[in-house]
């Protein structure tokens, strides 16, 4: 099965459609995710969703603040990782 | 008669407070305390604090029932008047614990606190530091209220009033439905014999709130700090601290002898949606986790059993659970809620009560002007469960408040709680 691509959309729209965040405004590529309500348990439902849409199992020690920030930079650290996976 | 829709944790919380009161164990009031460098501006302060007076009616509501439909409400008469901020030397006579456990039992140099909002700044001329203590009434406001509010007052804003949240109606039955996962886990819980700090035999009301502030030292914070990034990454703090806590009562339970397989865990969930502006009322969900006492060996092994069983709670569905069966319980008289659910929890409510947790006005240095050194809250327990365990940390400074009531905790289980604590973080 082909895998789901990566990209700051594709991030985006996981992100509305399980409803883990859930603005007022849409949400850009550059938008700071932690100020939209990324909290502990909206963390934990993203990393569900990264796992079963997108395949790709994050660690503790890879969530750092930089690569979690925005959407195209989860985009770009999620696509790194699969691309290494390869 | 202005409204406002009342929140299921409003209904939790007002639960609370109706149980403690009829228990003998006085109102729910918390204390938050700002450790100050120099003196903060009155005037700012000032204004400030009237603002949030003139802008939240909320702080002038009374949980209602309407009788149109049953709906539990707040109702307010309109704004209110601010009561005036009171300034007072910190005397060598009174320590900070000492003015800190009077205002839990709601109270101020010995007169009853009238309004559900009181704030005192306490200056040491000596030291030029001051210390400021918010105390609160816990049925008005959650712990992500109080971190707003005190932004707030930090510095006065031109922001417009808040919006007023939508009301949701949902049927019971389709309520039921969604309820249904917990309601199974719950009863497993019950099955396994869950137990709190308090067990039969232990006093159960009347003993006045005691609390323990462990202000780790910058280098243990630090240590600290390390662990939680390894063990959780850089901002999931919330299962590093859920560990520490299940961790020590853990060990409390051993050391008096008891079994407890499971430790039920209610974690606060941020709810979705709401606004900044939205700092009264209870806003968050809850997110039970249920732990198995034997997968918490070590720190290590632990973080890793609440990592998980959060993950399963949220496959499950369980804060949408959660969520459903408060909202079905809310239909009951609010003094019901409490006797049921320690009906249900053969005596308990949970194990533990473990909130205020993370960091606190995360990238705020000063308060009205003056540097924060730090800050932290204090929430007064019922018992059961007979304990609380809260972990701030204000700019890399971890502060643990053990919360408990008199004759509830004995100085060596204190200790032994302690040096648990002390240990899982920095040792």
């Amino acid at each position: 099965m082909p895998q789901a691509p990566i990209t700051p959309d594709s991030v985006i729209e996981l992100l509305t459609s399980e409803h883990i965040l859930e603005p007022q405004e849409p949400i850009a590529p550059d938008t700071d995710l932690f100020t939209l309500g990324l909290d502990s348990m909206a963390m934990m439902q993203l990393l569900l969703q990264i796992e079963e849409r997108f395949r790709l199992s994050v660690s503790p020690a890879e969530m750092t603040r930089d690569r979690f920030a925005t959407a195209g930079a989860l985009a770009s650290f999620l696509g790194e990782k699969r691309r290494l996976a390869a | 008669m202005p409204t406002f829709p009342a929140t299921t944790v409003d209904f939790f919380l007002a639960g609370l407070e109706s149980f403690m009161v009829r228990s003998g164990q006085g109102r729910h009031w918390a204390v938050t305390a700002l450790w100050l460098k120099g003196k903060p501006e009155a005037t700012a302060l000032n204004r400030a604090w009237e603002q949030v007076h003139a802008r939240h009616l909320m702080l002038g509501a009374r949980l209602r029932r309407k009788w149109r439909g049953w709906r539990l409400v707040w109702e307010t008469d309109g704004p209110v008047q601010a009561p005036p901020i009171s300034w007072q030397p910190l005397s060598g006579q009174t320590d900070e614990t000492t003015l800190i456990q009077e205002r839990l039992r709601g109270f101020v140099f010995g007169q009853a606190i009238t309004t559900p909002l009181f704030l005192e700044v306490f200056g040491d001329a000596a030291t030029g530091r001051h210390l400021v203590l918010l105390t609160w009434r816990h049925a008005l406001m959650d712990g992500t209220g109080v971190n707003l509010l005190l932004e707030k007052l930090a510095a006065p804003s031109d922001a417009s009033p808040p919006s007023v949240p939508e009301a949701t109606q949902e049927s019971p039955a389709l309520l039921y439905k969604r309820a249904r996962p917990l309601m199974n886990r719950l009863h497993a819980m019950t099955r396994a014999g869950c137990l709190s700090a308090w067990s039969k035999g232990l006093p159960e009301a009347g003993g006045a709130p005691e609390f323990q502030l462990i202000q780790l030292t910058e280098e243990q914070s630090g240590r600290a700090a390390e662990k939680l990034r390894r063990l959780c990454g850089e901002f999931f703090q919330m299962p590093f601290y859920a560990a520490v806590a299940v961790r020590a009562l853990r060990a409390l339970h051993e050391s008096r002898g008891w079994s407890s397989p499971e430790i039920h865990l209610h974690l606060p969930a941020q709810g979705r949606k709401r606004s900044p502006d939205l700092v009264f009322g209870g806003q968050f969900g809850t997110l039970p986790l249920f732990l198995e006492s034997s997968a918490l060996d070590t720190l290590d092994t632990a973080v890793a059993h609440v990592q998980q069983c959060y993950k399963d709670a949220l496959k499950q569905g369980l804060p949408q659970a959660s969520e459903a069966l408060m909202a079905l319980a809310r239909q009951m008289p609010v003094r019901w809620f409490i006797p049921m659910v320690r009906l249900q929890n053969r005596g308990q409510i949970c194990s533990l009560f473990h909130s205020h947790t993370g960091a606190f006005l995360p990238g705020r240095a000063d308060f009205a002007g003056a540097m924060v050194e730090n800050v932290c809250t204090v929430p007064s327990v019922s018992t059961p469960p007979g304990l609380g365990l809260f972990f701030s940390d204000f700019a890399g400074k971890i502060t643990i408040t053990l919360a408990w009531r008199t004759g509830g905790l004995g100085p060596e289980e204190l200790k032994a709680l302690t040096a648990s604590i002390t240990t899982d973080l920095a040792g």
